[in-house]
């Protein structure tokens, strides 16, 4: 510790405190205008500038660290004076817009001028008064209004990684200019202005700042589920904004939170009921839902109805929607996607770990020694993983291991890159394995305490032959070694697995032998983890809620607890039910006639031609969802839902925290919240009282399960679910033997997702559809040569399973023998070409 | 033209305009009467005053045109003050010139001086120094703008430079203080790109180099120096730990060809600058393929230089296109005279690969046991040749190669390793660390001490050295207190295998007589010069004692020289910045026919000369980080046979990046007015 003293104050505070931070620890104010918490010290403003007894001249209190014994005073009249003359060149010039500046009423430069005082200008200089910068999308630099702080450069370049944005030219003329190949839109630079300099073009003199009603919530784009303040005027959104010392995102957001949100007030959203194709009312709709259930049941019994319901909606809404279709209907028919995707990693980290997804909060990313992510895109999936990956290797010391088939945002800031073949993810993991033994970095001892099978564990890796892996990965045995390096001599090892792994087919194995790797590696403790991601908002809460028919709520095997829930909710549950593949056989056998798709799009997923075809054969189908698609097209009843910023719900993050939403607008047009849509025909079906009560519901969900127990909603500090962070209980390990293994053989179609899209439901913001607004074909240089295409050509790709037009982007980050394409956009008709269950596919490519 | 017209340089006034002919020691001994051989030095003005030599230069506009180079090419508008306040002195000076302006808009200019001491560095801040003087000094020339009736000043040329001190002393000037800028905002790769710009082996540099510019590092004012150095190697780094791929991209490929002797870091650097202007390149490289890198390979060893990192940057070189001929003698293989006619420049970068005589008894006897030389011994052991070591191992030296011998001895198996050293400690030129770094390994030292006669046995092996014992006496030209002989003070030292380590010599055999190319007592290559003379009609040298702006073209038409050859043998970074001027010459010469210095390169000797650091500065600033060191490996272990793993391991990023923040980013502006 450091004693010093501020204005007479004594203190004492670590080493490396910065005279700024050691004076608000006393609440001793020092004015500053560049200093942002969450990026490196600019001393840009100068006007932090503080006197030390002994140093002739001013130090600035943001970036000068404490020193034994000084005395440091922060007012005095010369302090004062500077202060007041450097604000007063910071204004010469500075233009007078300010009634028509976008940070009207947000200026953190006129607060600043306000409150040292600042009311008159002594100096003067030509004004150069640069034109605006107008040609970037979505993002104005109105240059004049800058005072040059280089937060928008900081927080692009160290938070984000994109590097877009720098200081161009010199002296008055110096601009924040942009590579602007290298933005990612996440408006971080806008949000980050402390002035109207970096504006948002689809805010721009849209609303003044107080006439927006600011309503807490989060994003719930992907399981980051960043906490933001949804602002609203007229029943329209305008902007999310998150702050910087409340939030677990600290006030970062992406280009989904950022600029992602007006497909809220989209014109195209499902506003009013239809029945066949005519608008009804919601009485009449509803009705058709009962009497269409209840005939479908008369007719063919229970088991002819089925629902898949979705990872976009809330966990009160998952948790009726499952108890809708087994207590009220007696079906238990019931999935989601998250059967392609999450469910497969619960599956074998289950197994293995005896975890339920991730074993640890996400912050513990941001310090680990030792990163792996295996087959997944973090910045795309889940951004919030992606900045903590960051500020492990880029503001600490980690090293990160990339595994992945395709270059992404990370690549960058890889140590270790692991570009493998496709389909060689097991024996990568598996290669891994034998060389944390053969470079003696296993902790035996470890083992041997918290791992079963040790005999089979130790013969398993013996069996492995690394020549043999080399040759399956396409990978030297010396990158391969490098990787273990880093792996097994790091403390703190976090391993996130992703897309590729979870949303292919042998998706299960291809977890467990990362999940093995999480044992071998020493993951598995309170400062490490494994991380598995699914870009889906909720697809824990789904996992959470038994929305699946072999599970319960509260992951209590359905055929187990069956009874507890029959008393619980007064009613004979049904037996086994069929999971999505089953819906979709028994769909195709004519056997399943009634089909509620709550949220969920099936032209999304993979084999989407075969489930189209399917859902064409239904006697019912009935569609909820925010916005018109391929299924809508073929329903029977259609019900107008809403999004999350039209809900009080919770919702469940990818390491398990439970964070609610808040109503900020009323529903729009028509439509209705999804789970007001649940408890009505729950009460129609069942003839109890209808309406949706979220505290009833979380209530009865704390009386079934375990979950949930900590949660508190009632404040803005969300609680977690069950007891994290992981430690490992003695012989509870299990090391999954493996011994499929996947492969691919020419050109392969690669499905999944891009870093600006969510779904498809960010395709119907203008804002982020300005940035990606088609869905392109990626493949590489030595493709595109090969296939003797260029740029913007358009190409037949063909597989077993059918055939696609698409325009090709030419991208570096693909390796050859990999076409990338976006989930997002159904018309391209990627997931059509892609197997039942899987992600990627042999294609042939031919110029157009 | 002797007497200064006034001189605040230093912050010591000095007028003589109404008479008087008071001395100015630094515009007589340090600054030459030419700028270029021709133009005269009429004003010097910059971060430390102003020198005025010819009392007829407007010094008003002087100031003006200083204000609007600052802000308009300089201030990197990074602070507040200096972006705005720079703009202010701009306008304000501008307008007194244009006979707009105020006796109020001085007190303005003294007033934003006052502001620029608030800057983030000391760019903006120092350029308000020089003004400031001409305000209080020269103020009824203001005065005479202000009231409308200036006096005709002498047309004056300026010639403006950025510096800083340890740019200015980098002898390769590197831009040290916007690469740990770069470092410090955390852009590595932009880091190391600003490196390369005048270092092409930055992973080299960023770990053996004596690193001058950190005894010129300012921040050395309020504790220690920056760890410039490891902050290179950390840029350099960065790039081979991530995969990244070097940025550099040559322009399009040029006809004229060029030959370079030695794949060195002279030759290396020169074909690295000139392949980036597109020109073809082939080294010539005497040893075998995997041993290029000249001294750099040869005489440096493993421990200090891993190979794969050296062969990283050559490898970097060769992808821009030069081709290296390995295995390739010039003289012997091939003549200059061929080089000559097969291409259209030839630059000789030879190096200094051979050991001086060391004047004892027996030395050229072919005792068994009295080696070659250092250099020599440091190339066999490195190329895995019989060296011809024993167990017990003399070195004779005080300098780096001598350091290094004794600590591959070591490594080559020796059980001993004494090191002989006619001065003490104190005088040895070798770095300070890397003698701290032999005796953690565990060399024995013997100082006062001066080696007279080879000890041989019956069969003409050595067994030992004998030696006379010294005293330090007056100092000498060196300023080192010459070593005297005690009388009768004569001993052995019992070994087996004695080093002579006291210097190296270029082997210039091949350059023949008929090429013209003369060679100075000195044994170095003559090059043309353009002479430069201070005040007291004394010739400015470098100080290797080679004439200051040399053009580095040969007596020979089209062949050109650099590096050690040139310059005398010296250091790697000096290597590098001799052969970056060779590329951007041979470059002029290829394309304009002349080879010929520019205005820039005037202007860097001529501060290089004047001295930009000074040692003496009260530099006011909180004391509270001091230096951070590197990683290194500790114990004996570390020089045990074979073990040429490398002892010094670098920064993590993270510390790299608080070094960085240590950084005072000492730029400064000169400005010399010329007629």
């Amino acid at each position: 510790m450091v004693n010093l003293t501020i204005d007479g104050k004594s203190t004492s505070v670590p080493k490396g405190t910065t005279i700024l931070e050691a004076a608000r620890q006393l609440d001793i104010h020092i004015p500053t205008l560049c200093w942002l918490k969450k990026i490196s010290t600019t001393g840009a403003c100068r006007i932090c500038a503080v006197e030390i007894e002994g140093v002739e001249r001013p130090m600035t209190a943001c970036n000068t660290p404490v020193k034994e014994g000084i005395q440091v005073t922060t007012q005095s009249p010369a302090l004062t004076k500077t202060r007041k003359q450097i604000m007063e060149l910071i204004l010469l010039n500075h233009p007078l817009d300010c009634p028509v500046c976008d940070a009207g009423g947000e200026c953190h430069l006129q607060d600043t001028c306000y409150e040292l005082g600042v009311n008159r200008q002594e100096f003067k200089a030509e004004d150069v008064n640069p034109e605006a910068i107008d040609r970037w999308p979505l993002i104005q630099q109105v240059p004049s209004r800058c005072i040059l702080c280089e937060k928008c450069t900081k927080v692009c370049h160290e938070l984000i990684g994109a590097d877009a944005l720098f200081v161009n030219d010199k002296g008055d003329r110096a601009f924040i200019d942009k590579r602007v190949e290298n933005c990612v839109y996440c408006g971080n630079c806008v949000a980050a202005c402390p002035t109207g300099t970096m504006i948002s073009k689809p805010f721009k003199f849209k609303a003044r700042p107080w006439e927006l009603k600011k309503t807490a919530s989060i994003c719930t784009l992907c399981p980051s589920h960043c906490e933001i303040d949804i602002q609203v005027k007229n029943n329209q959104v305008y902007r999310f904004t998150s702050n910087d010392d409340t939030t677990h995102n600290q006030g970062t957001l992406c280009i989904g939170g950022f600029f992602g949100h007006d497909y809220i007030n989209s014109k195209k959203r499902l506003t009013t009921p239809q029945v066949g194709r005519e608008k009804a009312s919601w009485n009449e709709a509803l009705n058709r839902v009962v009497t269409e259930i209840e005939r479908v049941k008369e007719q063919h019994g229970a088991l002819a109805v089925a629902g898949l319901s979705s990872p976009r909606l809330s966990n009160e809404e998952n948790y009726l929607f499952q108890k809708l279709f087994r207590a009220a209907i007696g079906s238990n028919n019931i999935d989601t996607e998250a059967r392609f995707g999450a469910l497969r990693g619960l599956r074998a980290l289950n197994k293995g770990l005896g975890l339920c997804g991730a074993s640890n909060r996400v912050e513990v990313i941001g310090k680990a020694d030792a990163i792996l992510v295996f087959g997944a895109d973090p910045s795309a999936e889940a951004p919030l993983v992606d900045w903590q990956i960051q500020n492990a290797v880029r503001r600490g010391d980690g090293q990160l291991i990339l595994a992945t088939m395709r270059h992404t945002h990370l690549t960058q800031f890889a140590s270790s890159h692991l570009t493998y073949l496709p389909g060689s993810e097991i024996a990568l993991a598996k290669g891994l394995a034998r060389l944390l033994l053969d470079r003696g970095l296993l902790d035996d001892a470890e083992l041997a305490r918290t791992v079963t099978n040790i005999d089979e564990l130790k013969a398993d890796l013996a069996d492995v032959d690394l020549n043999a892996i080399a040759a399956t990965t396409g990978l030297s045995l010396a990158s391969l070694e490098q990787a273990a390096d880093i792996l097994g001599t790091a403390k703190n090892v976090v391993i996130i697995l992703g897309a590729d792994i979870l949303k292919s087919s042998y998706g299960i194995s291809k977890s467990a032998v990362i999940a093995n790797l999480a044992v071998l590696s020493g993951a598995l403790t309170p400062q490490g983890g494994i991380f598995p991601l699914d870009d889906k908002g909720n697809s824990q809460g789904v996992l959470d809620l038994g929305v699946y028919p072999e599970s319960l709520p509260g992951y209590q095997a359905y055929a187990t607890s069956k009874a507890k829930f029959e008393k619980a909710w007064n009613c004979q549950l049904p037996g086994r039910g069929l999971d999505a593949e089953g819906i979709l056989q028994e769909i195709e056998a004519g056997k399943i006639k009634f089909l509620y798709l709550a949220a969920t799009n099936p032209a999304t997923f993979a084999n989407s031609s075969r489930w189209l075809k399917a859902l064409a054969k239904l006697e019912t189908l009935v569609v909820q969802d925010i916005f018109p698609n391929a299924v809508t097209e073929l329903a029977t009843v259609i019900l107008p839902g809403t999004t999350f910023a039209e809900k009080n719900a919770s919702y469940t993050s990818l390491d398990h925290q439970v964070r609610k939403t808040t109503r900020a607008l009323a529903s729009v047009g028509d439509s209705r919240a999804d789970g007001e849509i649940f408890s009505e025909l729950l009460g129609r079906l069942t003839a109890t009282a209808t309406g949706y009560d979220q505290n009833a519901i979380l209530e009865e969900i704390r009386g079934l399960t375990d979950l949930y127990a900590d949660a508190d909603f009632n404040t803005r500090q969300w609680n977690a679910l069950g007891s994290l962070p992981y430690e490992v209980p003695e012989q509870s390990l299990k090391y999954q033997l493996i011994t499929v293994s996947d492969h691919a053989d020419g050109l392969q179609l690669l499905l999944g997702k891009s870093m600006s899209h969510f779904g498809t439901t960010t395709t119907f913001a203008t804002a982020v559809a300005e940035v990606e607004g088609t869905g392109l074909l990626q493949i590489s240089p030595g493709d595109a040569d090969q296939a003797g295409v260029k740029n913007g050509d358009t190409v037949q790709l063909t597989s077993s399973s059918g055939t696609l037009t698409g325009q090709i982007a030419i991208s570096p980050r693909l390796p050859q023998g990999i076409v990338f394409a976006p989930v997002h956009f159904p018309a391209l008709g990627a997931a059509a070409l892609i197997p039942d269950g899987d992600n990627r596919i042999a294609v042939s490519l031919t110029k157009v | 033209m002797s007497k200064v017209a006034f001189s605040s340089w230093g912050r010591q006034i000095v007028d003589n305009r109404q008479g008087g002919d008071a001395e100015v020691p630094v515009a007589k001994k340090k600054l030459p009467v030419t700028f270029d051989g021709e133009k005269q030095i009429a004003a010097l003005m910059g971060w430390d005053g102003l020198i005025l030599n010819d009392p007829d230069v407007d010094v008003v506009a002087m100031a003006a045109e200083y204000a609007r180079r600052v802000q308009e090419d300089f201030c990197c508008a990074k602070c507040s003050p200096g972006k705005k306040g720079t703009r202010v002195m701009q306008d304000t000076l501008d307008r007194i010139v244009a006979g707009q302006g105020l006796e109020s808009d001085l007190e303005t200019i003294e007033n934003i001086a006052e502001l620029l001491k608030n800057c983030k560095c000391t760019l903006c801040a120092t350029s308000a120094v020089p003004i400031v003087d001409t305000v209080k000094h020269f103020r009824e020339d203001y005065l005479t703008y202000i009231k409308g009736t200036p006096r005709p000043g002498k047309k004056t040329d300026y010639k403006v430079k950025l510096t800083a001190p340890c740019q200015d002393k980098c002898p390769a000037h590197i831009d040290i203080p916007a690469y740990i800028e770069a470092i410090k905002d955390r852009q590595f790769s932009e880091a190391l790109s600003i490196i390369r710009e005048n270092m092409p082996l930055p992973a080299v540099c960023g770990r053996v180099c004596p690193h001058p510019c950190e005894t010129a590092c300012r921040r050395a004012n309020v504790d220690s120096p920056v760890n410039i150095m490891v902050l290179k190697r950390t840029a350099s780094d960065y790039e081979w730990k991530h995969n990244l791929t070097p940025p550099t991209q040559p322009k399009p490929r040029k006809d004229k060809k060029i030959a370079i002797v030695g794949a060195g870091p002279a030759g290396l650097a020169a074909a690295y600058y000139l392949a980036l202007e597109g020109y073809p390149c082939t080294i010539y490289e005497s040893l075998p393929e995997g041993f290029g890198g000249g001294m750099i390979a040869v005489g440096i060893p493993a421990y200090r230089m891993p190979r794969h990192i050296l062969q990283r940057d050559i490898d970097i070189i060769s992808a821009m296109g030069v081709e290296i001929v390995y295995d390739t003698h010039v003289g012997r293989d091939i003549s200059l005279q061929e080089l000559k006619d097969k291409f259209d420049a030839v630059l000789l970068a030879p190096g200094a690969h051979k050991s001086k005589p060391m004047g004892v008894e027996g030395e050229k006897e072919g005792y068994q046991g009295f080696l070659a030389g250092g250099i020599e011994f440091l190339r066999e052991a490195y190329m895995g040749k019989p060296t011809g070591m024993g167990k017990k191992v003399c070195v004779v030296g005080g300098g780096n190669t001598a350091i290094d011998c004794v600590r591959v001895a070591l490594r080559e198996g020796a059980d001993e390793a004494i090191l002989l050293y006619r001065r003490t400690r104190k005088e040895m030129p070798a770095d300070s660390w890397e003698i701290d770094g032999a005796e953690e390994e565990g060399v024995q030292f013997q100082f006062l001490i001066l080696p007279k006669k080879i000890v041989v046995d019956d069969q003409r092996r050595v067994i030992g050295v004998e030696c006379v014992r010294m005293e330090l006496g007056e100092p000498d030209d060196s300023g080192r207190r010459r070593p005297q002989p005690v009388e009768g003070s004569e001993f052995v030292v019992e070994c087996d295998t004695l080093i002579p380590a006291i210097g190296q010599d270029p082997e210039l055999s091949f350059i023949t007589d008929d090429t013209g190319i003369g060679i100075t007592k000195w044994n170095t290559v003559v090059t043309k010069f353009v002479p430069l003379k201070n005040a007291e009609g004394r010739d400015l040298n470098d100080p290797m004692g080679n004439p200051l702006s040399r053009i580095l073209i040969t007596d020979m038409d089209g062949v050109f020289a650099s590096g050690d050859a040139e310059i005398g043998p010296l250091t790697v970074v000096a290597c590098v910045g001799n052969a970056h001027r060779a590329a951007r010459v041979i470059q002029r010469w290829l394309e304009e026919g002349e080879a010929y210095l520019t205005d820039d390169d005037f202007h860097e000797d001529i501060l290089s000369h004047l001295g930009v650091y000074d040692k003496n500065e009260q530099v006011s600033w909180l004391d509270a980080v001091d230096r951070f060191h590197q990683a290194e490996i500790h114990g004996r272990e570390r020089a045990a046979k074979g073990n040429y793993n490398e002892v010094e391991l670098g920064y993590k990023d993270s510390i790299a990046v608080q070094e960085a923040e240590r950084c005072l980013r000492c730029y400064r502006v000169s400005m010399i007015a010329v007629q």
